[in-house]
């Protein structure tokens, strides 16, 4: 069971902003799309959960995405967006609850527990009557992942895999709660569920990601393992910068340490 | 062996409890209002429950007291409940759908453009072969004060949704634009009205729940009940759409559809309510306002308890605007607007960094 794309193409005005994308992710593995600011990779994830109109096949679980209506949709997958607004004084726990809105299947009991496990969860237990709109960046951050986990609970539902989709999940957290919630999006595909994460922090990356895909300037520039993608050679021409990647001791897989800034510019130069 | 608690209570910001115990005293509170709304007239002593009880032969009642209860307090008092309800609703139903505390039915144009509707309607119906008056009449009002109020929305929604965002202040500018072109229109046919019709055309600026008949009650009710009757079924993709719309559509609503109906219901229940009692300003605004500091804005509770407190109010403001000056009266709009104008204020206030006007 998979999440398959091919050939993503989305235009605003007449800016290409997707170029012919390819995409796969493997249900039981974390998928994590990499790439400078504006190379799309938020409109990619949008391409992949149908928020927005684009040209090419996204096909989740073997099914045409397209041929699928947002109630059967959302039993499917849960999305995080990048930046969520709330336009009315919700407490934490009325939030995660609307995570319940496409339903859950089983019993009524187990439903009525589920708000406050997701907080409990994402580290908030006890926040359940503070308002949304009072909390701080990164605790309203957590809030929606707890809502969007709350979506898609099981991350199995009828031998089916639910898929995650997030889009910078960590940007608002301290290194501690980035980990939480890594260690979240690893168990969830651990448990048999698929995650698409957008992530900025290469570190991160190279720790959790099954599978990378660089994009830069609308187009996949390298997809594969962490070890293939975050090279020396690939990274510092995407990010203009120069960067070089490291093996640390204990665990094998590589590390980015950014070197100083006028090496930047020299690169961008170049 | 461990026992699990169950029924423990609800837990710490779930408020769904606090609005069920709400609606409970919103419907005693409604019961009493009407009962006073038909027990209390400029007309003195009445016998009431007779009246009542007269139309199912069960007591006797003189034919002062049955006209006085059955053809007046009566179709005032069910047509303060629906209007109340009515605007209250539409009034929550928009401002989930503009996901903004400001929508409101009278400011946002939708009033004007039913009250543009209702105008032509009275204009047109002279126009029209006598037959045909008779036949259609009651009903041509009404239909035309709701495709009023509803194209006025979807105009307004077109034009200050920009990019999945909508903007308040677009909104209330053109919301201007459209009252001030539905006063010329109005001021045009007041100029060269009839009496009969002068009397009908000023009724709409002022709003006034004096004077309803059964038959425009009848015309009107059917409007007002299917979207009181529909705006529960939307409390889920209202709350949804707090999120956004692209939010909504990963929740699974299918925002386009939703955002159909409920402008659909609003407009049906605000173009009738104009169309029945004419500008009653403020209620749409101030109750769904008041309700949600008191319960939180989940939809589920806030539609049905605002149709009560909106019943209420209308329904209080009367029983004011009969007492004030009595034995005269007062039109209703102007009770409303007096109550409304400093609470909406308040609101502006309170909101003020959120405006971006
Ligand atoms: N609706 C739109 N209209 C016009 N341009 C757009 C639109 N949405 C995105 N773009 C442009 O497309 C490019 C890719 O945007 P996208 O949001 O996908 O970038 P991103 O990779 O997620 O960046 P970031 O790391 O900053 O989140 C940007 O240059 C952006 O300005
Ligand atoms: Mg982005």
């Amino acid at each position: 069971m998979e999440l398959r794309a091919e050939n993503l193409r989305v235009t605003a005005g007449r800016r290409e902003i997707l170029r012919g994308v390819d995409f796969a992710a493997r249900a039981g593995e974390v998928a994590v799309i990499a790439g400078p600011n504006g190379s799309g990779k938020t409109t990619l994830l949008r391409a992949l959960t149908g928020e927005i109109a684009h040209g090419g096949r996204v096909a989740l679980n073997g099914r045409d995405c397209a041929a699928l209506r947002p109630a059967e949709l959302a039993l499917l997958r849960a999305v995080l967006p990048q930046a969520a607004a709330l336009s009315f004084p919700f407490t934490a726990l009325e939030v995660v609850r609307l995570g319940l809105t496409a339903g859950v299947p089983g019993t009524r009991a187990a439903t009525g527990r589920l708000p406050a496990m997701a907080l409990a969860r994402v580290g908030l237990a006890g926040f359940e009557g503070r308002h949304f709109h009072d909390l701080s960046g990164g605790e309203k951050q957590r809030v929606q992942l707890a809502r969007v986990l709350v979506q898609i609970w099981e991350p199995v539902l009828d031998g089916a895999p639910r898929w995650l989709f997030l889009d910078e999940p960590v940007s608002a957290l301290d290194i501690g709660h980035q980990l939480q919630v890594m260690a979240i999006a690893r168990d969830y595909a651990r448990a048999g569920g698929g995650v698409v994460a957008v992530l900025h922090d290469l570190n991160l990356t190279a720790m959790h990601a099954d599978r990378v895909t660089l994009l830069d300037g609308g187009r996949v520039r390298s997809a594969g393992t962490p070890a293939e993608v975050l090279t020396d050679a690939t990274l510092s021409a995407a990010y203009h910068c120069r960067l070089r990647t490291n093996t640390p001791p204990p665990a094998g897989g590589p590390w980015i340490l950014p070197q100083a800034a006028d090496h930047c510019q020299e690169e961008a130069a170049e | 062996m461990a026992i699990p608690v169950r029924g423990a209570g609800p837990l710490a910001g779930d408020r769904r409890r606090r609005a069920a115990r709400l609606r409970l005293l919103l419907g005693a509170g409604l019961a009493a209002a009407m009962l006073l709304s038909l027990g209390w007239g400029a007309a003195g002593e009445t016998d009431v429950t007779a009246a009542l009880l007269a139309r199912a032969g069960l007591a006797e009642a003189s034919l002062r007291d049955s006209v006085i209860v059955w053809d007046i307090r009566l179709p005032r008092m069910l047509a303060g409940v629906l209007v109340g309800a009515a605007l209250a609703v539409s009034g929550a139903v928009m401002q989930g759908l503009f996901r903004n505390p400001l929508a409101d039915p009278g400011l946002v144009g939708v009033s004007s453009g039913a009250g543009l509707g209702a105008v032509l309607a009275i204009a047109g119906t002279g126009l029209l072969p006598a037959a045909l008056q008779s036949f259609v009449g009651p009903w041509l009002l009404p239909l035309s004060a709701f495709a009023g109020g509803w194209l006025a929305v979807l105009l307004l929604y077109r034009m200050a949704t920009q990019n999945g965002r909508t903007s308040v202040a677009t909104m209330l500018l053109a919301g201007i634009a459209l009252g001030a072109l539905s006063g010329a229109l109005t001021g045009l046919l007041v100029y060269r009205a009839t009496d009969d019709e002068l009397r009908d055309l000023t009724f709409w600026n002022m709003g006034s729940v004096a004077g309803v008949t059964w038959a425009r009650l009848g015309a009107a009710a059917p409007f007002i009940l299917a979207a009181l009757a529909a705006a529960p079924f939307l409390a889920r993709s209202l709350n949804a759409l707090a999120l956004g719309e692209a939010a909504a559509l990963h929740l699974g609503i299918d925002v386009q559809r939703m955002k159909r109906i409920a402008i659909l219901a609003a407009a049906a229940s605000a173009g009738a309510s104009v169309a029945l009692t004419g500008g009653i300003g403020f209620v749409g605004i101030v109750v769904p306002h008041l309700l949600r500091l008191v319960q939180g804005p989940d939809h589920h509770g806030l539609l049905v308890n605002a149709g009560l407190a909106g019943a209420i109010l209308l329904l209080l403001a009367d029983a004011v605007s009969r007492s004030i000056i009595a034995p005269a009266e007062l039109p209703i709009g102007i009770v409303t607007a007096c109550l409304g104008g400093p609470v909406f204020l308040w609101i502006v206030l309170r909101s003020r960094a959120q405006l971006e006007l």
